[in-house]
């Protein structure tokens, strides 16, 4: 099992109960939500009460560079405190090594072997050739050199890279970034992608998403860092099909996908409609009317994903709208993705593991049509134009990788 | 810049100490190199010529040549790195003396009974598979001892690979080029065999920034190939036109070693061509990672 709960605002019983369900195998912790004492206490307990479970600490450091951020808690720890508001010129070696220690001594010393990896600081860029990337690597080598040399016996160092979709546009940036990355001797990788704030859909587009899963794949498997991929959504299994130990997902549309939205000033909002997270449709129809309209054609078995909280549905999805909550809501958002993920993992080497997901969205799409076939329409956020954008993605992934489906030319 | 032009007598003159010395090898442009014994042992004495600077005003600069300094940083490697597969240092470590009116400096190294990989593939052809395997493991751990020192070594061929006689191990020699990354540069242009290089070795503008031991690792990956196939990967072996070399470097993915060789591995054949991975970052990150692939592919073989 591979999902962890990204955390974030309104964790409530949730990760206990994700926990015990088995729908994740750990969190990632948010200190912009929770105050120093109380993920103090929170970390520390879970790190008793559930020892195998992965529990990691995103450190969040990337919110110091942005102007005037709505940053929570954040100013309550002093790693971050200390060195809020900075421009690039604050960025020299001295002060990159300060930022390090900090951040590092803090989750060493208050956590210890509570938290399963220590996690770098990094800042947000948006290319891999841009001036932000070279001070990304400048943070991940300095940590790299004390976590090995400055810490009495760490927990294994994650870096953590944060960067927008758009620098996933071209491979020849990406393959550059990779030569660099894989200097480090460290355990492995927290990785980030920042969302285009206009993107209509939650997949990323197929070219810049191959080239992302390429990243995960040399990282992976071909460098053998674990790698971790946070705010991954229904993206998981395919990030796990390329190598990704394990991807996170949480509660909050903020939280299934990551954007700078989160940090700035809030400008409102309607509380959102409530969906049903469907693994065979890989995307969460709208309780109403998505589901509904399935339901009465008779099609709502084929959309299920399997959980315990499918019986609330059974009667009629509209009926009982009230006892879908938030908490079921993101229990069963969090099965599903799981479910997929038990698929993918239990393969064995990537070429199996890339038939399979292939499989998946092949099967997806045959819903989708029998769905259509009956005049079910989905609004743009449930239509299966991410099924079509994945499957070319994949096939951009092995044409780059030269992983070949056996089977296709055997056919 | 030409080598010195001396004599066996003139050696014995410089190394009184010296005696049985032989010329050894006159082939290079830079270097002549000669054995002697010295205390009962056998050694190569290297001598080369400096290549003083002149000043604007017409004078010598004292700042040292780039000869002195390659030959300094060659003593100082083989001094530093303690892996058999790297040659050592002998008795006299760098010298600079004034011969006949002429500057020279000199020092000594291991000598190596056996012959380099280049005169064994054209006497004996290619390495067994078991051999093939200890070349990559025995040169990899020399290539892993200069990173070590942040040091690489950017000549790996077969005639700077030895192979002993007495217990087949192999040496990697001549460390006159390695690129120290703590220190000054000392080269203006690619330096190396180009039939050599890795991809990255020709972004000459870069290299501080692009390359590490994982070049080295690369141009060990076209040894291997050949030593496994008689054939060079990028050079094509019908027209021998190596005219294309870099081009095909940087583009070409070169034939799987087991379709021309069919008595290696899979796993044998996969690890020589991961090492010619154009990208640093496809290749192994560590030694030991590349160590191990090599012993996994030694007990398939088994």
């Amino acid at each position: 099992m591979s999902v962890l709960a990204q955390c974030g605002w309104g964790r409530g019983g949730k990760i206990e109960r994700g926990l015990n369900d088995g729908v994740i195998n750990g969190v990632i912790m948010s200190p912009r939500d929770e105050t120093p004492d109380r993920l103090e206490n929170i970390i520390n307990q879970w790190g008793q009460s559930y020892p195998g479970a992965i529990v990691l600490f995103d450190p969040q450091f990337y919110v110091a560079n942005l102007n005037a951020p709505r940053d929570g808690h954040l100013g309550e720890y002093d790693y971050y405190n200390n060195n809020s508001g900075l421009g690039r010129a604050q960025f020299s070696g001295t002060r990159i090594r300060n930022y390090v220690r900090e951040c590092l001594d803090y989750q060493h010393d208050t956590f210890g072997n509570n938290l399963t990896n220590l996690v770098s600081p990094s800042i947000l860029f948006d290319g891999f050739r841009d001036n932000w990337s070279q001070i990304a690597l400048n943070l991940a080598a300095e940590s790299a050199d004390y976590h090995d040399s400055g810490l009495g016996k760490p927990q294994p160092l994650l870096i953590s890279i944060v960067v927008s979709e758009t620098a996933f546009q071209a491979i020849d940036a990406v393959e550059e970034f990779l030569d660099a990355l894989t200097e480090l001797n460290v355990a492995g990788f927290y990785i980030i992608v920042r969302r285009n704030a206009n993107s209509p859909q939650f997949a990323m587009e197929p070219r810049p998403f191959a080239n992302f899963l390429y990243f995960c794949y040399v990282l992976s498997e071909i460098n053998e860092y674990k790698v971790i991929v946070g705010y991954s959504d229904w993206q998981s299994f395919l990030l796990e099909a390329v190598g990704a130990s394990n991807t996170a997902c949480g509660w909050y549309q903020n939280l299934k996908q990551f954007s700078l939205d989160r940090f700035r000033p809030s400008l409102g909002g309607q509380t959102p409609r409530k969906r049903y997270s469907s693994a065979p449709l890989l995307s969460c129809p709208l309780i109403n009317p998505e589901l509904e309209d399935i339901y009465s054609a008779n099609l709502l078995s084929s959309v299920l994903s399997g959980s315990n909280h499918d019986s609330l549905l059974i009667g009629g999805p509209l009926t009982n709208e009230p006892a879908w909550t938030n908490e079921v809501s993101c229990l069963a958002h969090w099965f599903s993705l799981t479910s997929l993920s038990h698929r993918i993992l239990a393969q064995t080497g990537i070429e199996n593991k890339l038939r399979v997901a292939e499989l998946i969205m092949q099967d997806s799409a045959l819903v989708y049509q029998q769905l259509r076939n009956q005049g079910i329409n989905f609004d743009t956020q449930t239509d299966q134009g991410h099924i079509l954008d994945w499957q070319t993605a994949i096939r951009e992934f092995r044409t780059i990788t030269r992983i070949y489906d056996a089977n296709e030319f055997s056919k | 810049m030409a080598k010195p032009n001396l004599k066996i007598d003139d050696i014995q003159q410089i190394i009184p100490q010296a005696s049985d010395i032989e010329l050894v090898d006159d082939t290079s442009g830079q270097k002549l190199v000669f054995s002697g014994i010295i205390s009962g042992i056998k050694y190569a004495l290297k001598f080369m010529k400096p290549n003083p600077q002149l000043t604007e005003e017409g004078t010598f600069s004292e700042r040292l040549d780039d000869v002195t300094v390659r030959a300094q940083r060659e003593v100082e490697t083989m001094g530093q790195c303690e892996t058999p597969y790297l040659v050592k240092i002998g008795p006299i470590s760098l010298e600079t003396e004034e011969f006949d009116g002429e500057p020279i400096i000199y020092f000594s190294e291991e000598f190596i009974e056996g012959e380099n990989l280049k005169q064994y593939l054209q006497s004996n052809g290619q390495l067994s598979a078991s051999d093939l395997i200890k070349l990559g493991s025995q040169i990899s751990e020399a290539i892993d001892s200069l990173w070590q020192h942040r040091k690489i070594h950017r000549d790996i061929k077969p005639g700077n690979i030895m192979r002993r006689s007495s217990n087949g191990d192999f040496v990697l020699l001549d460390m006159g080029l390695v690129f120290d990354f703590e220190n000054e540069s000392i080269s203006l242009g690619p330096v190396g065999t180009r039939i050599y290089f890795s991809p990255e070795q020709m972004d000459f503008a870069n290299r501080r920034q692009i390359m590490d031991f994982r070049s080295d690792l690369f141009s060990l990956g076209i040894v291997m190939y050949e030593m496994a196939t008689g054939e060079h990967p990028f050079i094509d072996p019908i027209t021998k036109n190596s005219f294309d070399v870099l081009r095909n470097i940087a583009n070409m993915n070169p034939t799987p070693p087991v379709d021309i060789r069919n008595d290696l591995s899979n796993e044998l054949s996969d690890v020589i061509l991961r090492l010619l991975a154009k990208r640093p970052a496809l290749r192994f990150r560590s030694i030991e990672m590349f160590q191990r692939d090599l012993r996994i592919a030694s007990e398939r073989m088994a």
